[in-house]
This record gives structure tokens, sequence and C-alpha cells, in this order.
């Protein structure tokens, strides 16, 4: 693709050429010899310069850029020796990638090796391989810290946030293999759909309740909270959105319609904050076999969530909050 | 192509950004149509990554504590560049903001009386930053999205890339935006936008920010003709985490930790006797880089980076536990150090752009340097410079910037939109169809220039040459060096041809924003001959309020930039020699 131009005038002459001698021999014969020779000395020239602009363009200026390509064939970025490499204290790791091409539908594992060293993200370790040998590797990332919740993929068979995943720790398992969180519909390569995930978090209208919207965003008076009210919902509203529990959940793999464990936990967060004042209608709209009683407790959200949120604890106190309610219900 | 038609457009979904658009929707009574744009999910951007807290005067008899004293610090931490009556707005409307996210529900920090908790943060007279542990910007961002969910009136696109604005005559009409996933072009026509895409401060290599922060809208804005003020000022954070960049809050020294160099001392006696660790961010990196220099610091082996010493073994852990557990949780996770164990590598790294937009004090889009503003056109958050930053800004001053001018934008575009009816033209949609068969041209061309080598070299550029300390020569020679790699950015290669989700497309159009913007940093740097804030030159070591008692303004000419400057605003405060 990039020696094209060059080739395109190297085709060109070699067909121009001919012709234009062809037609000085024509034009001969008709005596227009003044015509002919300068149309000729014209394009000879002009085939002269832009064969040599090509060809500096080709082969002088691009000279690293041909070094970039050869390196695509996945040897190691770093021609460092082994030696050179151990002073440093880096090692190379074989990484081993899933590609999901959309046209086709296909996936296929490309193998990569990276020189990493112990600081060395999962994270790191791709973007090193997107900008120095696949720039077509399609990855989704942004803080690199753990709090915007983009780069959730599953890191030896375990989903993970991928910046928070160190390469060495992995490395122990043998060879490190990152492949998109299954969960959830595949975009390309590492990437996946998060519509449905979000159609799931809005759909149980997050967000503070309050019978008095004038009030709520006059906001003249905070609200009276202390501190333990606050360490009520405090763990479950760290929930960076990051689709991991989902991807992990055994039952919405299973039951697509399954509310799932990210959205129910978020039911909890703003039910148990005191300043909410949905009350038992936010419970209520989760009381089905689709919602609360969906949730099956294998645990398996609580276990991969990056932030200590635990969505299967919230969903039992859920459970409880409207075994609770039947029961004073009873009693009225 | 798809036209879509809204009355109001906001690029970019951090605090700035989705703050206008609940209150756009709350001044027109939930009737407007409102489109929200963000290259990245709405929730996740660099917003997310604040950590210390938001500045306001919640408690002034309690705090000993006034406006006054806030708009003071701030004029004063701004070494007298920032605008004055700009400030004031500030301090004014930034404790309703505080209590308008708490509303939202975000969980402030409170103590024993329920009350909202107050830190210390530098160059701040007293403790005045609230806060939700060291997760401010995180904790707001979800409450906002959240919040945003319920208001219908807002529909927000994911993943799409804004790649130019459409104004004729200095009058909004749409943006072109590329919807990553798919790969298609869309034409958002809306009477009013506002931008709100964050800085630049990814043109170094060595920053806090996230990857996101690419300044593609002050580019936007600078490619329309716009004017960008004061882009020459770049903050540097001083406790950056070596090697990542990831950011330790300056509220691990509002808590108390200090900065100690090889030889154990706690070098900012030196260089600010009375505020110590808490002396504004331009003066602490100073600080830091100088005692490097001298070669009082530390060096790691593997990435070669020089640093200083955060020591926070001395804290209790309950108050770590409390009140600083993500710092903690992160230099645990990424480097094995337990702040409560062990000090932290730290070294200065590029964390805000106080330059930007050029906006007036109600956050109009101005068209040049005198009073005549842009049709329809709105600037908040970190890519406007209003000015209340001046040439450096104070922590915690920018999350109350966001809230305060998401806010007043928020309410004027609604106000403008429900007195201007757009009518359509097809100037729209011929410059829609146009910067489409741009990005097809850049997108089949086969140009050899690989767009992530020449990112290297321009940050590679930024931070030898526009670091914390600059010298004339080597400006003049960064300026040279990036002029190289733009117009070598003409030639760039996009090795992947296919539109659906393609990164290397939407890396191309971000390098090309930050390649513009880096040059304007240095053009107007090496123009500024005094040491300024976070300016400072070897040559000229002095502030000059006689020469340089002004803002600079830079504009896309027909021949190069157009540099000019205009006055700075005083309304109380006289410019005083800044002693700390």
């Amino acid at each position: 693709m990039r020696a094209s131009r060059f080739m395109v005038l190297l085709y060109a002459s070699l067909i121009g050429v001919p012709i234009l001698l062809y037609l000085r021999l024509i034009s001969t014969l008709y005596g227009a010899y003044l015509v002919s020779d300068i149309l000729l000395a014209l394009s000879a020239v002009g085939l002269i310069i832009f064969g040599a602009i090509g060809f500096m363009e080709v082969y002088v200026h691009k000279a690293h850029k041909i070094a970039d390509v050869s390196m695509q064939t996945n040897e190691p970025a770093m021609s460092a020796s082994h030696a050179e490499m151990a002073r440093r204290g880096t090692k190379i790791v074989n990484i081993s990638v899933s590609r999901f091409d959309n046209e086709s539908k296909s996936m296929r594992r490309e193998a990569y090796r990276v020189e990493a060293d112990k600081n060395t993200t999962v994270l790191g370790a791709l973007l090193s391989i997107k900008s120095e040998k696949d720039p077509t590797l399609a990855i989704r990332y942004s803080c690199r810290m753990g709090i915007c919740g983009s780069c959730g993929m599953v890191v030896n068979g375990k989903p993970a946030l991928a910046c928070e995943t160190n390469v060495f720790e992995k490395m122990a398992d043998g060879e490190i293999t990152v492949e998109p969180m299954y969960g959830h519909p595949l975009l390309k390569d590492l990437v996946t759909d998060f519509d449905d995930f979000f159609e799931r978090h809005i759909s149980v209208q997050p967000g503070l309740h309050r019978a008095d919207k004038a009030e709520k965003y006059s906001a003249k008076e905070p609200y009276k909270l202390s501190r333990e009210d606050i360490d009520k919902f405090l763990p479950y509203s760290y929930c960076i959105m990051c689709g991991l529990c989902l991807d992990a959940c055994p039952v919405v793999n299973s039951n697509p319609n399954f509310v799932g464990p990210q959205a129910l936990s978020q039911v909890y967060r703003y039910h148990a904050d005191k300043a909410d004042q949905k009350g038992i209608k936010r419970l209520l709209e989760v009381d089905t076999l689709d919602g609360v009683w969906g949730c099956e407790f294998a645990g398996a959200c609580s276990k991969v969530c990056p932030k200590g949120v635990d969505p299967a604890g919230a969903i039992q106190l859920l459970k409880g909050e409207l075994m609770e309610n039947v029961a004073n219900e009873e009693k009225k | 192509m798809q036209v879509l038609d809204f009355d109001v457009v906001v690029l970019g979904s951090g605090i700035a950004g989705m703050t206008s658009a609940i209150h756009a929707e709350l001044e027109s009574s939930e009737k407007l149509r409102i489109a929200l744009v963000s290259k990245i999910h709405a929730m996740r951007s660099h917003s997310v990554a604040a950590e210390g807290g938001i500045s306001g005067v919640l408690y002034p008899t309690e705090n000993k504590d006034s406006e006054q004293l806030h708009a003071y610090d701030t004029i004063k931490g701004s070494d007298y560049l920032a605008d004055q009556d700009a400030v004031e707005m500030l301090v004014r409307n930034a404790p309703n903001e505080i209590k308008f996210f708490e509303h939202l529900g975000v969980p402030w920090n409170r103590n024993e009386d329920g009350r909202i908790n107050e830190r210390a943060f530098g160059g701040m007279s007293v403790p005045r930053t609230a806060f939700a542990a060291d997760k401010t910007g995180f904790f707001m961002m979800r409450a906002l999205y959240d919040e945003l969910t319920l208001h219908k009136g807002v529909e927000i696109f994911h993943e799409h890339i804004v790649t130019s604005l459409i104004i004729n005559k200095g009058k909004f009409l749409g943006v072109h935006a590329l919807d990553i996933a798919t790969g298609e072009s869309k034409l958002i026509r809306a009477g009013a936008c506002v931008i709100a895409t964050g800085g630049f401060s990814r043109v170094y290599d060595f920053t806090t920010t996230s990857y996101s922060s690419t300044g593609d809208g002050i580019a936007l804005a600078y490619r329309s003709g716009l004017p960008l003020k004061d882009m020459e000022f770049v903050q540097f954070h001083p406790t950056a985490l070596v090697p990542s960049g990831i950011l330790i809050s300056e509220a691990a020294r509002g808590e108390g930790a200090h900065l100690t160099n090889a030889d154990g001392k706690r070098f900012m006696e030196t260089y600010a006797k009375s505020k110590m660790e808490l002396a504004p961010r331009d003066i602490v990196s100073r600080a830091i880089v100088t005692e490097i220099q001298k070669g009082r610091g530390f060096s790691d082996r593997l990435s070669g980076l020089d640093y200083v010493h955060l020591d926070l073994m001395h804290l209790d852990q309950k108050l770590i536990d409390e009140r600083l557990p993500m710092i903690s949780d992160i230099s645990k996770k990424m480097l094995g150090i337990d702040p409560a164990k062990e000090p932290l590598p730290v070294r200065p790294a590029a964390h805000f752009t106080m330059g930007g937009i050029h906006t007036n004090i109600h956050g109009n889009i101005m068209l040049g340097s005198g009073p005549r503003h842009a049709t329809g056109l709105w600037a908040a958050g970190e890519c406007a410079c209003v000015s209340v930053h001046g040439s450096n800004r104070l922590g915690s001053n920018s999350l109350s910037q966001c809230a305060v001018w998401g806010r007043i934008v928020g309410k004027a575009v609604a106000k403008h939109v429900a007195q201007n009816r757009t009518r359509q033209s097809n100037f729209a949609t011929d410059r829609a169809w146009e910067e489409e068969r741009r990005i097809e041209e850049m997108l089949s061309g086969d140009g050899g220039e690989d767009p992530y080598a020449l990112l290297a070299e321009l940050q590679g550029a930024m931070g030898k040459y526009l670091y914390v300390y600059r010298e004339m020569a080597s400006m003049a020679h960064a300026k040279k060096i990036i002029s190289g790699i733009r117009s070598r950015f003409s030639r760039v290669y996009i090795k992947d041809k296919k539109r659906l989700y393609n990164t290397n497309l939407r890396d191309a159009l971000e390098i090309g924003s930050m390649i513009d913007l880096g040059m304007l940093v240095a053009e107007c740097a090496s123009r500024r001959t005094e040491s300024r804030g976070a300016h400072a030159v070897r040559e000229y070591p002095d502030r000059d309020d006689k020469r340089w008692l002004k803002h600079t303004l830079v504009q896309k000419g027909m021949a190069g930039n157009r540099i000019g400057y205009i006055p700075v605003k005083i309304t109380r405060w006289k410019p005083q020699p800044r002693v700390y």
C-alpha cells in the first residue's frame, strides 16, 4: 500500500514512454517535429521529478516506517538481548489476544510478544501492541487507574479490569490470554456493546427520588444525614459500571430477561439512602421473577467486582426487605 | 448521512457537560430536546478521576472563612492573571453547587454532627474543600449520570467523536460527528451548543489525565477560527506516581503527608516556609524539579524517571481508610507499595490546562478580542478559559468551576433556544458532507506517517522543552519540532481501513488535535518573556506586571496564527508580590 504511488508512476512510465516514442515516430511521418519533441521532453522531465519524489517517499523518508511494518510479524518490539533485558528488569511476555471480526462474525486468536516490566499492566501491554505492532487492535480504555470502568475484559479466563491487572502476576500461569467479555454482545476484538447493559441500569430508574422536585433542585439545605446513614449505601455506590458482574453472572447469561446484578445493586444503593423518598415502590418494581427473585445467589458477581461492591449481597438484602414488607402488609 | 435535529447539543459528558444538560432541561421545564455527545461512554469522562474535592465556603462562621478570602486565595494562586469578576462569580456560587450535588446523591464526607466536612488544600487559607473520600469526581459523575437518566429530554450519544463545528458567520448550526461503533457520519443540527470537552494534558507523555484528555473541543474551536486564551499555561501536579503518572491527590498533603528528598529532609521549608507542602502547585512542582536537578532526588531504574518521596507513613491508618482509600488502593495495586509503610515515588506531571476557548463571564464563546461573541455557542469546564485560574489553578477549584459554569451555560442555552428560532439551510449539510469526505480521504490515504510515532515525538518535545521550567531557546526549538510534526501529520497513515469501531482512526483524529494544541502552547509560551504561575522561564525569573499583566489570545489566521493580548479584569485585589 505504502509503495503504491511510486509503483503507479513506474507502471505509467513503462506504458507512457513507448506511447510517446510511438507518437514521435508518427509525427515524424507528418513533419510535426517541434510539437512532439516538446511533448516528449516535458513528459520525460515530469516522470523523472515525480519518480524521484515517489522514490524518496518510499525509500528515504519512510525508512523507519518500513521497520515498523516488519515488526508486525509479532516479534518482540525491542531487539534487546536477554542480558540487556535482565539488566533492565524486563521480560518478554506472550499475550494471546482474541480478535473478533464483526463482518464475518469470526473469532481468531493472535499471539504477540511484548517486553514488560514489574509495573506493566495488561492494558499497558495491549496499548503497546496497538501503537507499535498492530494499530487495528480495538480496545476500550480511558483512565488507566480503575475508576472509569472502560477496560473490563477476560484475562486468563477471569473477568477483570485490564488496567488493574499486573502482567507479571498473570504470567505465573504461563501465557496470558485476553478475551472480550462474552456476556455482552461483541463489537470488535476486545470491545463489547454496552447498550443492553446501560438499558438494564436505566430500567430500574437509578437517581435520587424526592417527592418535592423544586426542593430537590433548589438544594437550599443539605439533607440531614449522619455518617452511619451514609455508610448504609456507600459500599453500593462504588459501582463503576464496568459490566464485569453481568459477564460473570450465570443467570443473566442463560436468561437475558433477568435484570442482572449491576442494576439490582443500584436499586439497593438508592433504597438504602435515607434521602431517597421512592420508598417501597422502588422495591416493588423489582419484586418479579426476572427481578430480585431471578437471582440464584451464585455470587460470581461479587467475586469479580473490582471495586468491592457486593451485588449478590445487595440482592439478598432486597429480598429480605420485600419479605419484611409482605409481613407488614399482612399485619395490617 | 444521518441528519438529526435537536434544540441543544452538548459536547462532552464530564461534570461541566452533564451539569449543563441537566440545567438546560430544568430551565426549560423539560421541554427541550438535548443531545449529549461523548466520545467515550458518557459516565466515563475524565472528571471521574478527580480525587481531592470541590472548593466552596460552606460554613463561614465555623471555619472563619469568607467568599472574599476564597477569592483572594484564588487570585493570589493565579499569580494575578485570573479575571477577578469571574473569580467572584465562582466563589459566590460554589457553595450552592456543593449542596446541589448533595441533593443528587453525592455522599459528602460528614463530621460527627452531620455537617459536610471540608479539608485543607494547597493555596487555600482555611479548609474549604468538600470531598467524598478521594473519589469526589467519580461520585459527582455517577450522581450526574443517574440523574440524567431521569430526564427524558436528554439523549446520550455514547462513543461519538465530533470532528467539526459547523458555524456560519459567527452563528452555530451544528456538528459533524462520527459514530465510533458503526463508523457512520452524523450531522447533528441544533440551535445552541455547549462545548465541554475538557483539557489537553495528554500532549504530555507524563500526565495524570485519562487517555481521553486530548483537547478535541479546543482544537475544533481553533480550527473554526475562534480565539483561544492563555494557552501557554499548563499545570503540573506535583505528586504523580512514578512511573504511571497516576494522580496522588493533593488531599494527601492536605491530610498531612510530607514531601522529602534523598537526604530525608522536608525540602518545602526552603521554598514556601509558611505553607510548606500546601503551597500552590506551581511552586511545589518547581521545588521538586529543583531538588531533583540539585541531585537530591531518587531515580527509577526501569523508567529512568527521577522522583522525590511523598511520605504518608505518619498518618493514622483510620484516616487513610476513610479519607484516602483510593490512592492507598492504587499504590498497592500498581506498585505493590502500602503508603502506610513506605513512601511513594512522585514527580510533577501535566494535570490541567489553564488555557482554552476564550469565553466571557457568561460562558459565551468570543469571536475575537472585542466584546462580540458567537451566536448559540458556549463553553464550560476545563476547555473554557473564563478565566478563573489565571496562570495557576488552585486544587479543588476545577470541580467548582465545572459545576458553576455548567449551570450558567445550561440556563443560558435554554433561554437562547426559547427566544431564537433556528432555520436550517443547506450550509450545514454541505459542510457535513465535506467533513465526511475529509474523513474518507484520511481513512483511505496511504501516506507513510505512523500517528503513534508522531504522538510520541510530540509528547517527547512537550515534556522536554515545555515542562515545569522553560528556556527561550528550548521553546523556540520545540516550535520547530512541532511544526515539522504537524506537516508530517498531513500524510498520516491509518492502517485500519474498516469503519466499524475504528480506534486507529479515532486516535489519529485525537492526535491531530493534540499536535495543533501543542504547537499553540509552544507559540504562546515562547512569546511570554516573564515567569508567572505555571509558566517559569529561566531567563526571566520574575513576574513582569508592566508588560505582561495580560491574557494571550491566539487565533488561526490565513497565514499562521495571530497572537494578541487583552487586559486582565481587576476589581478589588491589586497585584502584589506572591509569597507563601
